[in-house]
């Protein structure tokens, strides 16, 4: 991944917001350092409060950094409209003119895109089939739903098919059909060779579609690396699901300890805590004449790692 | 930059026609101005001249509300509804978006601005004591669209840093004071303090003399009919907007959405 080239690049990110009467500052960003790579997927994790749309504003030039350097395609991130026109944005609950119809608003960002009229067309129709509002293309925003919104504003953020993607939560508000439909589309973007940057609350898409994730606390990071390296660095424990249910008493004689093992109904599950004991256990069992129908290693998830690395207590937010 | 500028214009434009608060706002107005036609009947003298009076101020009142109710929400309504988020990302300077936005307003005010105008005309020239075709109204309501056109670029000025309340404060602060500006200077000048002529000659440049767009009364009593007076004003405007909207690009360049 190394040798790809470096579209995005957060060095030193620092930023303040004043608040209250006096305008006191809160941190909301510490030292942020990360980079993402050409046709990357990587996911940005965090609590509520964490500083990820921050981060992602600072990114789209709607907030500006205290302190710190961000470039975008090798260039600073106020180069202005050349960079702007490589980058697609969905912000978090993305809102749009109520007065205008699907098809109005694609044209008015075709418009700013500089895009021709006839390639702005073609784009809506391809990109409102895509995310199932082909139907919609007439009718107005007021009348679209929370899931229908997020879907355009999907729509909005690829229309001129660009080569970074960064979307705040594209997952929020979706039925799970919708959260099938648009990581579809994630995964259909890397396949196009496109880099996409998203943050997340939710684990299981992260874990799903990433091959990399940084996870934010409280405006620092707490952790960064291949999704498979966080998750597959260390094994739980190795699951035994074995049939018939033995007694204490045999459990006892194959050299397991009672505790170890649980019912469900005509099965017994054991829980070995690593691969050796699970060996033993197993040839144990097979000579008591049980049968081992599954034997399953059980790593961290994205979820306990989070919690892991955010101390449990301190996450604020969601971390399903 | 010109088409990224148009199309924020042209959809400024769709939003504030399909405003039904405008169209409210437009009918009364509309209503009042055709009412001088019988108010007419109970003024002494020049019968037709109280419907100019009347019409006029009536168009400049509406005017201004108009100005400062859609002024006031440009850019804050933008920020509030969180729709500037997905404008500023794409490849849009802030200062296309603040022209744009105001250039916008100003299509509506001057289709406003002379769709009561020209009922003005209809209702002075149908009078029938004296009812004449008046080009005066359309001179005197190009002086009143200027103002507006002057106070939009104020109230986006103060809406890009403030609430829309305070932004109306400010506006029709202005719009007041900017109507007082001459005296301001007058009195200055009859004061002995030295710092208190230079003040007030200070402020008499820095603050809007909107009475450089006020032909009311020329017209009124029938001394207005070359076009010629709109082009000092109109070199005011542009200078006097042209600050207004620099400062409004400085403000906003540097705003963090939070």
């Amino acid at each position: 991944m190394k040798d790809r080239a470096r579209i995005l690049a957060i060095e030193g990110l620092t930023k303040s917001y004043p608040t209250g009467f006096w305008r006191k500052p809160v941190r909301v960003l510490s030292d942020l350092s990360f980079e993402v790579r050409e046709n990357e997927i990587v996911g940005f994790l965090g609590p509520n409060g964490a500083g990820k749309t921050t981060t992602i504003k600072i990114l789209n030039n709607l907030a500006f950094p205290d302190a710190g350097k961000v470039t975008l395609f090798g260039g600073h991130v106020r180069d202005g409209a050349d960079v702007r026109r490589r980058i697609g944005f969905m912000p978090e609950q993305p809102y749009f003119y109520e007065y205008l119809t699907g098809g109005e608003f694609l044209r008015l960002c075709g418009q700013l895109c500089g895009m021709s009229r006839a390639n702005t067309e073609s784009r809506s129709s391809e990109l409102l089939a895509r995310v199932g509002l082909s139907g919609a293309r007439g009718t107005a925003i007021r009348k679209y739903s929370k899931g229908m919104m997020q879907r355009l504003g999907l729509a909005q953020a690829l229309l001129h098919d660009p080569e970074l993607v960064i979307l705040d939560e594209p997952m929020s508000g979706l039925d799970p059909m919708g959260r099938m439909e648009v990581r579809g589309i994630i995964r259909d973007l890397k396949a196009a060779g496109k880099t996409v940057f998203f943050s997340s609350h939710i684990l299981s898409d992260v874990e799903a579609l990433c091959d990399r994730v940084i996870m934010l606390h409280k405006g620092r990071k707490v952790a960064e690396g291949r999704v498979e390296e966080l998750i597959g660095a260390e094994t739980l424990y190795v699951e035994l699901v074995i049939s018939p249910v033995l007694p204490p008493a045999r459990l006892a004689a194959a050299g397991i300890p009672a505790d170890a093992g649980q019912a469900q109904g005509d099965l017994l599950v054991l829980r070995a805590p690593d691969n050796g004991q699970a060996n033993r256990w197993m040839a144990s069992l097979l000579r008591e004449g049980c049968t081992v129908l599954s034997c399953v290693p059980v790593k961290k998830d994205l979820e306990e790692i989070f919690m892991e690395r955010v101390g449990g207590s301190g996450a604020t937010g969601t971390a399903s | 930059m010109l088409r990224r500028i148009l199309s924020i214009a042209a959809n400024t434009f769709r939003e504030t026609i399909r405003n039904k608060i405008l169209y409210a706002i437009l009918a009364f107005a509309l209503f009042v101005i055709g009412m001088t036609f019988f108010l007419a009947d109970l003024s002494v003298g020049d019968f037709a001249r109280i419907i100019a009076d009347v019409g006029l101020a009536s168009i400049h009142v509406f005017g201004v509300i108009m100005a400062v109710f859609l002024g006031i929400n440009l850019v804050s309504n933008e920020v509030d509804r969180k729709t500037i988020y997905i404008i500023l990302s794409k490849p849009v300077r802030r200062f296309e978006f603040i022209f744009g936005k105001t250039l916008g307003l100003s299509v509506t005010l001057l289709l406003t601005t002379l769709a009561m105008a020209t009922v003005l005309f209809l209702v002075h020239l149908s009078y029938r004591y004296g009812g004449r075709a008046e080009v005066g109204i359309f001179i005197a309501s190009a002086g009143i669209y200027m103002e507006l056109v002057l106070l939009t670029c104020l109230a986006s000025l103060f809406s890009t840093f403030t609430t829309p309340v305070l932004s109306a404060i400010f506006t029709l602060s202005l719009f007041l004071v900017g109507h007082l500006t001459k005296y301001l200077y007058v009195l200055g000048e009859q004061s002995k303090g030295t710092a208190v002529r230079w003040g007030s000659r200070f402020l008499f440049y820095l603050l809007p003399n909107l009475e450089n767009f006020n032909w009311k009364n020329e017209v009124a009593y029938g001394g207005l009919k070359s076009f010629s007076i709109l082009g000092w004003a109109a070199g005011y405007l542009v200078a006097y907007a042209a600050c207004v909207l620099c400062l409004s690009c400085l403000l906003f360049a540097r705003k963090d959405f939070k």
